[in-house]
């Protein structure tokens, strides 16, 4: 026992700092300790944990346990949340992806997509980041559970196309978690660190890397120079809004369709059947990573209709094969930025669980003629892995070890100013090395103009119109001259932080304005913020207070159980008047029942009847037991079945 | 005649490619930010030169501009040009308009 007071009360040494790759479908988190990198496994023992949120009418449930009952909860599981974080409503993408999903997406202020669930029979409205949070703060959990301590800092990965309203609303679904980012990095850059620590000892001189990361909702491609420890990252390129789930999707619809031919019936307007069919798809897809052909069957799949069917490899490469041309086309053109043939690259990176797909291996194989596909790193866990080598880095953790080690990463995106007819005037190519700091002259463009106003925008576009706006500024008091003659300097300042500052200086008066980009108009406001963070404190709060209650309840029906066994066992009651032994037996009998009829009660109440159980039954309470809940012997299968009640397991029934 | 690009690198005028490159990963690793936790400005201002320093010597064109014209003749350069250089010397005919 004093062994274990000294277990639960350690000295409060800081957490270090952890990685965690927040992915579409699955995160992962990682800590640098003892001089290697420990990914962490959840409290189900799965090192990676689905980005699933669900909200019953009980309370709230994230990773593994969401992911588990989506089968009877469809409209209430959220998933994918990444695929909606930073962008509008009305973005095209998001108007496809709702079409697929269960849960509810409505417009709200500005245009932010909302989530909409039923939470304890109430309708709930979550913004993205909400959600995000909620799984940053299961990975931050189960890190604190494996350090044992509270874990403060992070380095959150972002693919690496993300553009800036994607990136700070990522950070700020870390602000909500409780989280301080050190930093948020690129995927590919992150599983780039995996690759070359792994691969150090081995290496000597320069080498070109070819990362192809290809996971649940996003796809990256990033060419680095390696050598000696410097990371620097040449150019890279994406789609923020290519993944598994989009192969999944294909084959859904495929499937949509084979069902109404053979039964004339739509079942797209089901969540429960279409999420069943989206489960066994994406169970074929695996399976037909190894296999060239695969079964579907779902029973009762809608209106008591059973569904089978067959698909073979060659039709899931068929269905998706725009999307894999679209990969192809990715890489080359990072190529081209990175101004490489490709012969020049040293060893091609597979990251993310798509890149377990044949059809991309071959095709990548082919473009890469006679390299041998670098498999060495766990594709599920590069991520995580270099996002905790990084955050160790930052918060000064390991400092011999990464002595020669440091990353330079670069802008995804072109950044400009907004010219006459909404042309964007580039100042910062895309790919280029962080920290930099760039300028420009600009011109006024109206006679007797007096006040210039000056647009920021990213992307790749030649009109502002197609590219995201990041934000504005004003510069007044200009002398009135004719057109063109008065000049502006304006520079664009980036931090290795990736954090932006446009500044802008008249140059005959030296009339000054700035602006530093941390909020798009779609982002959170800090008010905003801070409401989430108390919201998702309460929520925390009520899941604590339902797992007190699930123990107290448990530990009640224990203790019940446990006297009903010792009562029945004679040489215990041998010397106990007959009396008080009826006493006993009835005082236990009326726990029982009670229990029966109060499920979810007060934790106080379940207390109160644990207090007046024991007073009973305390002639019959053997010395060994040293509090209730606690069981340490095998004699009672029964305490041991129903504590494990306390996280709610429901298995899918296909 | 305005910034020195090969003492930035402290690399001499004749330096090949790959000594450019070696000078700027040796100069990269010294003055990165996050190498400099507690003289991040200083790092930070160092570590842009050394980056546009490289972003001038490793390119042939633009070095040779450079090694004719000085920093002048990179800032002479259309501003539709390659990108990347500095450009607020500055000729008004290469000026753009701003959007009003």
């Amino acid at each position: 026992m004093a062994e274990k007071r000294k277990r639960e009360a350690p000295a409060p040494a800081p957490a270090p700092a952890v990685g965690i790759d927040l992915g579409t479908t699955y995160s992962c988190v990682g800590v640098w300790q003892h001089g290697r990198v420990e990914i962490i496994a959840n409290d189900q023992g799965n090192r990676t944990t689905p980005s699933f949120v669900a909200f019953t009418n009980t309370g709230r449930f994230i990773g593994d346990a969401a992911k588990n009952q989506v089968d009877m909860n469809p409209t209430n599981t959220v998933f994918g949340a990444k695929r909606l974080i930073g962008r509008k409503y009305i973005d095209p993408s998001v108007q496809s992806d709702i079409k697929h999903w269960p849960f509810k997406v409505i417009p709200g202020l500005g245009n932010k997509p909302m989530i909409v669930v039923t939470y304890k029979g109430e309708e709930k409205l979550f913004a993205t980041e909400e959600i995000s949070a909620m799984v940053l703060a299961k990975m931050k959990e189960t890190a604190e559970a494996y350090l044992g301590s509270t874990v403060k800092d992070a380095v959150v990965t972002v693919p690496a196309y993300f553009n800036d309203s994607q990136r700070q609303a990522t950070k700020d679904a870390g602000v909500i978690a409780g989280l301080n980012v050190l930093r948020i990095i690129n995927e590919p850059t992150a599983a780039s660190i995996a690759y070359g620590l792994d691969t150090k000892s081995e290496s000597t001189g320069e080498k070109n890397v070819f990362i192809f990361d290809l996971g649940g909702g996003t796809f990256d491609v990033s060419i680095l120079t390696i050598e000696e420890g410097i990371f620097e990252v040449k150019a890279t390129a994406g789609d923020t809004h290519l993944g598994g789930e989009d192969f999944d999707n294909t084959m859904v619809n495929h499937f949509v369709q084979e069902f109404r031919r053979k039964n004339n019936m739509d079942i797209s307007g089901n969540p429960r059947a279409l999420w069943r069919l989206k489960t066994a798809c994406e169970r074929a897809k695996r399976i037909l990573s190894f296999s060239t052909k695969t079964e579907i069957e779902i029973d009762s799949l809608f209106q008591g209709i059973d569904f089978y069917s067959t698909i073979s490899r060659a039709k899931f490469e068929e269905l998706n094969k725009d999307f894999f041309t679209k990969c192809m086309e990715l890489v080359q053109k990072c190529l081209n930025d990175a101004k490489m043939d490709k012969s020049s690259i040293n060893d091609v990176v597979l990251v993310g669980g798509s890149t377990r797909i044949p059809k991309v291996q071959q095709l990548l194989q082919d473009f890469f003629p006679g390299k041998d596909l670098c498999k060495s790193i766990n594709p599920d866990e590069a991520v995580a892995y270099g996002a905790a080598v990084q955050a160790a880095v930052l918060s000064g953790g390991g400092q011999e070890k990464f002595q020669d080690f440091v990353l330079v990463d670069i802008t995804p995106l072109s950044l400009s100013i907004e010219l006459v007819g909404e042309v964007a005037s580039v100042v910062v190519p895309k790919n280029t090395s962080i920290p930099t700091k760039l300028g420009k002259v600009f011109v006024t463009s109206k006679d007797n103009q007096t006040v210039v106003r000056f647009t920021v925008f990213e992307g790749e576009s030649a009109s502002t119109k197609d590219n995201n706006l990041l934000g504005s500024f004003n510069l007044s008091g200009i002398p009135p001259a004719p057109k063109g003659v008065e000049m502006f300097d304006v520079y664009f300042d980036i931090d290795a932080n990736g954090i932006l500052n446009v500044s802008a200086v008249h140059k005959t008066t030296g009339q000054k304005n700035h602006i530093i980009i941390t909020n798009d108009r779609g982002r959170l406001s800090k008010e905003e913020i801070e409401k989430m963070v108390l919201a998702a404190e309460k929520y925390k709060f009520e899941e604590e207070m339902y797992k007190k209650k699930v123990e107290a309840k448990n530990a009640l029906e224990i203790f019940a159980y446990r006297m009903k066994i010792t009562i029945m066992n004679e040489k215990i009651t041998a010397k106990l008047p007959p009396a008080d032994k009826k006493k006993i037996e009835n005082a236990i009998e009326l726990a029982i029942q009670w229990l029966d009829g109060h499920q979810l009660v007060e934790v106080d109440e379940f207390e109160d009847q644990m207090e007046e159980l024991k007073r009973i039954c305390k002639p019959i309470i053997p010395k060994s037991y040293k509090g209730a809940g606690v069981i340490n012997d095998d004699a009672l299968p029964l305490g041991r079945s129903s504590s494990s009640r306390a996280a709610p397991k429901i298995e899918i029934v296909d | 005649m305005g910034v020195d690009y090969y003492n930035i690198l402290k690399v001499g005028r004749n330096a090949t490619e790959d000594d450019v490159k070696k000078a700027y990963r040796r100069l990269a690793m010294k003055w990165h930010p996050d190498k400099n936790p507690t003289n991040k400005k200083e790092a930070e201002a160092k570590f842009k030169q050394i980056s546009e320093a490289y972003e001038v010597l490793s390119d042939p064109q633009k070095r040779q501009t450079y090694d004719q014209y000085g920093e002048e003749g990179l800032k002479d350069m259309p501003p539709q040009g390659s990108g990347g250089g500095f450009q607020n010397g500055f000729n008004p005919r290469n000026a753009e308009d701003i959007f009003a």
